[in-house]
């Protein structure tokens, strides 16, 4: 049986309009659905909303009143849009395009302008415009136990497991009715009792660099139970938050994780008794060498060849990237008909200015851009491509649901490597 | 005659449905471009649904996978007019359980005596109660 507080069910009775009323009552209705009780307090939210593909199913021109009402409000009556809650703080995720630079990514002005249309109407909403996958770059931490919603799903893995707060991945619909409500179901990653691992991982692999926690998170996700939440153990040196970003991407991509636990990282899991709450776990897997050269075949391409697309940065780069790209491809040059995309979010790449950065990467032929990335850009920005390279195991595994071309991947040098020379060579 | 089996789960939103089958053992992914946003066609590379639309199907799935985006996509596809008929899940998730409740259409889900992965195939008639939990299968 679902209980509201007072305040929630003002909000349902419409005694707060009918903006927050049609929110709430999305929000009982997904509270039924997963079997939730009660709600809680949400803080943040980040929303993947803007001109984003999932809404093509609109005509050109089509209210946005209207597509906000029904999409995301399942309202089939047009509601007058208000203003998200107060207490919560909410911000845009991963946007559609670049801000100022759709040219050099293919994609027409209308398209732009039209992304312009609906980021200002949420704005107006109380939406703060930021167009990052990796808010915690720039100052989205939710902190231990705060309750949260990410439309990004390396978002809510990063903050479930390293940041130690409280969320689901749920959906967009679901992130804007917490937005507007400052409530979720309390349910699944909300409850301290289902944190605890029910599935140990054994690292049995060499795991170390960025690109070998990226891997390594693919390759976990493949091999997980479902419905499970893993902790691992190995004897891997400490990672630090690019690694755990790279990780928490790729895990997500092959698998529904929240939360993945490990062992002296995660600050509920500070030893292996913490993780599981002193329970043996239901289920144990290892990761060896060959899992990971088994995934390595899936990600990337077999042999050399051509290639006149290269993007760097899913999720986004931080800064200190930015600056060792900036170092190892001073002075380079990129092959002419091949592009290179460096991916940060516009509040980086402002910093990356001043430190000049930008600057010595765009002078190699290469563009630093914000906010987006190929997959979500969709077709239009690189269906011209005849063969990439992606640095993020989940581009290099999700552009394959738009592309028939060869896909390779590799790290940040071996992408900036191709780009120059315009051909992808196969590690030895 | 036609075998028949009945198996029980949660009903997650009320109201009944029936379809075939299409029976998605790794589930499908959230990731844009996987399903297609407004014929409904299954884009994911690896899926074994591969280029199957999911319209008036009964979609069979473990749980979901993949990017937040995965219910984002089936909305789309429904306001495009590619809906599926309903839902069943071996577990509920968040990702599942916002694509259900904003798509509004039938489901059933956590099935503790069995998995409807095993027991349901693609192409079986299947009618399900999201107000009891109740499914029936007629094996094709």
């Amino acid at each position: 049986m679902l209980k509201l507080t007072d305040h929630e069910k003002a909000m349902l009775d419409g005694k707060m309009g009918k903006f927050k009323q049609k929110a709430m009552e999305f929000n009982v209705r997904y509270a039924k659905v997963l079997g939730a009780e009660e709600f809680c307090e949400v803080s943040r939210t980040t929303l993947f909303i803007g001109a984003q593909h999932y809404l093509d199913c609109y005509k050109h021109g089509e209210d946005y009143k209207k597509i906000f009402s029904e999409f995301y409000l399942c309202s089939d009556e047009d509601i007058e849009l208000g203003e998200m809650a107060p207490e919560c703080k909410v911000q845009t995720c991963a946007a559609s395009c670049d801000m100022w630079n759709c040219d050099k990514t293919h994609l027409s002005k209308e398209y732009s302008d039209k992304n312009k249309v609906y980021t200002g109407a949420a704005r107006k909403m109380g939406v703060k415009i930021v167009e990052s996958c990796t808010p915690y770059y720039v100052g989205w931490v939710p902190l231990m136990g705060e309750h949260f919603l990410s439309t990004e799903s390396s978002n809510v893995v990063i903050s479930n497991s390293f940041f130690g707060a409280y969320g689901n991945s749920d959906g967009v619909e679901a992130a804007v009715c917490a937005a507007i409500t400052g409530r979720t179901p309390k349910w699944g990653m909300h409850i301290k009792e289902n944190r605890y691992a029910d599935c140990l991982v054994r690292v049995k692999c060499d795991v170390e660099s960025v690109s070998e926690w990226d891997v390594l998170g693919y390759t976990i996700g493949k091999k997980l139970p479902k419905n499970v939440v893993p902790v691992l153990v190995g004897d891997f040196k400490r990672p630090e938050i690019n690694r755990m970003r790279q990780f928490s991407s790729s895990i997500s991509v092959s698998s529904a994780t929240e939360l993945c636990h490990i062992v002296g990282i995660t600050p509920e899991a500070q030893t292996l008794e913490m993780a599981t709450g002193g329970k043996t776990c239901r289920h144990e897997i290892e990761i060896t060498e060959n899992d990971i050269a088994e995934s390595l075949s899936k990600i990337c391409d077999e042999g050399s060849g051509p290639v006149d697309y290269i993007s760097i940065g899913c999720p986004h780069l931080s800064l200190d990237e930015l600056k060792e790209i900036s170092e190892y491809i001073k002075g380079k040059k990129i092959r002419e008909g091949t592009e290179l995309f460096v991916w940060t979010d516009y509040a980086t790449k402002a910093m990356a200015d001043v430190n000049c950065y930008t600057k010595d990467i765009e002078d190699s032929g290469a563009f630093v851009l914000t906010g987006s990335c190929p997959i979500v850009m969709r077709e239009d920005s690189h269906k011209h491509a005849t063969g990439m390279v992606m640095n993020g195991v989940k581009q290099a595994v999700g552009i394959r649901h738009q592309t028939k071309v060869p896909v390779y991947y590799g790290d940040i040098k071996r992408c900036i490597d191709a780009a120059v020379k315009g051909r992808w060579e196969e590690a030895e | 005659m036609m075998e028949k089996i009945v198996i029980k789960g949660r009903g997650a939103l009320e109201g009944t449905a029936s379809g075939p089958a299409i029976v998605f053992p790794d589930s499908i992914a959230g990731n844009s471009g996987a399903l297609g946003d407004v014929d409904g066609v299954v884009y994911e590379k690896g899926n074994i649904n591969y280029g199957i639309s999911i319209k008036n199907a009964i979609l069979v799935v473990p749980c979901a996978k993949g990017s937040n985006g995965f219910s984002a996509h089936f909305k789309g596809a429904l306001i495009a007019g590619v809906k599926p008929a309903g839902w069943i899940s071996t577990k509920i998730d968040a990702r599942l359980g916002v694509a259900i409740a904003s798509m509004n259409i039938p489901a059933v889900v956590d099935f503790t005596d069995v998995d409807p992965i095993k027991v349901i195939s693609t192409g079986d008639w299947v009618e399900l109660n999201g107000t009891t939990g109740e499914v029936v299968i007629t094996k094709k």
